[in-house]
């Protein structure tokens, strides 16, 4: 019974974070857009943000390690922190410059 | 036909953001979200990105541990390995070589043994920007210790959570996970598995199905979610847990906090973790120095049956406070001792000092 209970509040969960998703997602794909539009500075100070954000969340935040393999450990992280696609490629691009 | 709406539609974003929007609709935007043709479209400068070598990673540690009056030195290497294959795969693997070594009564001297152990061995495909397949061994989903905050380098104290037992391990089987932005100020990141009962040695698995769910509020930085674990064998128990973490923008302060239920009992821990850069004197020692603070409660449940695992939760109600306190030599290393206060039918004292070490060596050329 509790079962049912439990698994039907993460199902709610997680249709409702579907809903929400559509709503304001349009202001996103307009805003990501519009970062592009910018120079590659912009992307780097948006991948620093991002770098920020995330990446002192589990661990202290890490040094930056050669481009190669800033690469794979980015694709690791990526994985085990489900991080978004776009936060993670901003901080590969902050991290390898 | 597809492709080619949504290349017009989305070009029309760079001038007329909200127009073009109306003319996509709800449904051929989530689309194309979905298919990741909006990341891709926007990040295309992006994709001149290097390309990934294999690392060996991981982390090595001594610590001594005194429990009740018992010594022990507790050396260990926890070897990583990636293996990035293309542009979607990586290969990833982790073991355990951890030596458990005691004074002995009649000799006088230290003795003991090393452990080993594999705690995943795993496939990684990234399908596209929302999910990943997993296959083979990896840690299982449930709360958010094992997972993000087990590796000796990693965890504030070196004493895992009483609770830590609570869904967690490593499973065999397939595993789906990923993340996305729910909007500009909320993340979502799920993980959902089944794995299978396996009894070889090193890959010992239970058939269980499972998977949580996160939402990182991006402003405050708090993240909550939610684990949920089923057996599919035996008496098909479930378990389930929340987890909390925050880190308030304005300070260097980590508080995390989890819950977990099983038939074997239930419990809480609660931890904040402050590096001392705030205060003015020695401010260059302060700021590499972390002071940490857990609470934690279990309360027992139906008894577990002996096994051979090291994590059992307690057999009674527990309370136990734990203080640490790190010290941040650079990136990667430091020095770390805690003490920890038992409080059940009997009470005692457990302290630990040691020092952990995370490395990263490339495996070919890294520029
Ligand atoms: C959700 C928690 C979490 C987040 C967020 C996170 N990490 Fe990690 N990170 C880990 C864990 C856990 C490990 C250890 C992996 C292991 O030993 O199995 C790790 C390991 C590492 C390592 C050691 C090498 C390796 O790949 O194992 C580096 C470097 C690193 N992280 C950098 C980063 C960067 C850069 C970011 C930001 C993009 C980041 N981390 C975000 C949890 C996280």
């Amino acid at each position: 019974m509790r079962s049912k209970l439990i698994l039907s509040v993460l199902v709610l969960a997680v249709a409702c974070s579907v809903y929400a998703a559509s709503s304001p997602k349009k202001d996103k794909a307009g805003e990501a857009v519009v970062t592009t539009q910018d120079n590659s500075e912009d992307l780097r100070l948006e991948g620093e943000k991002r770098f920020r954000a995330n990446c002192g969340r589990c661990h202290a935040a890490p040094h930056k390690f050669p481009p190669r393999m800033m690469a794979t450990i980015v694709r690791h992280m990526r994985v085990r922190a489900t991080i978004t696609d776009e936060d993670m490629r901003l901080v590969l691009l902050y991290m390898t410059q | 036909m597809w492709g080619s709406i949504l290349r017009i539609s989305i070009a029309k974003l760079w001038t007329r953001p909200r127009a073009a929007l109306c003319r996509l609709g709800w449904t051929t935007l989530l689309t194309a979200i979905l298919a990741g043709a909006v990341p891709k479209f926007a990040w295309a400068q992006l994709s001149a990105a290097p390309r990934p070598v294999p690392i060996l990673t991981g982390s090595a540690g001594y610590f001594t541990v005194k429990d009740n009056g018992e010594t022990e030195l507790v050396p260990e290497v926890i070897p990583v390995v990636l293996l990035p294959l293309g542009d979607r795969w990586l290969v990833e693997a982790r073991g355990e070589f951890k030596g458990e070594f005691a004074r002995r009564e009649d000799t006088g001297n230290y003795g003991g043994q090393v452990e080993n152990e594999l705690d995943y061995l795993q496939v990684d495909y990234i399908a596209n920007s929302h999910l990943t397949v997993t296959a083979g061994r990896f840690l299982t989903p449930f709360g958010m210790y094992n997972e993000r905050i087990y590796p000796i380098w990693i965890r504030d104290l070196q004493l895992v959570p009483l609770i830590f037992s609570i869904g967690t391990g490593s499973s065999d089987g397939i595993m789906f996970r990923g993340g996305f932005a729910l909007n500009s100020k909320v993340n979502l990141n799920y993980a959902t598995y089944f794995s299978t009962l396996s009894t070889v040695n090193k890959f010992e698995s239970d058939r269980t199905t499972g998977g949580r769910v996160g939402l990182f509020f991006t402003g405050p930085r708090i993240e909550v979610g939610g684990s949920f674990q089923k057996e599919l064998q035996e008496d098909r128990k479930n378990s389930f847990g929340f987890h909390f973490a925050w880190q308030p923008t304005p300070l260097p302060l980590n508080l995390r906090a989890e819950y977990a239920r099983s038939v074997y009992g239930s419990g809480y821990w609660v931890e904040g973790a402050y590096r001392l850069g705030q205060i003015p004197h020695w401010n260059k020692v302060m700021r590499k120095t972390e002071f940490v603070a857990r609470m934690q409660q279990t309360f027992a449940g139906e008894e577990q049956p002996e096994g051979d695992d090291e994590y059992n939760l307690p057999r009674s109600n527990v309370q136990q406070p734990d203080f640490g306190l790190n010290y941040y030599i650079k990136d990667g290393l430091k020095v770390s001792g805690s003490y920890s206060r038992w409080l059940g039918r009997r009470n005692w004292n457990t302290w630990t000092i040691g020092i952990a070490y995370r490395f990263a060596i490339p495996l070919g050329r890294a520029e």
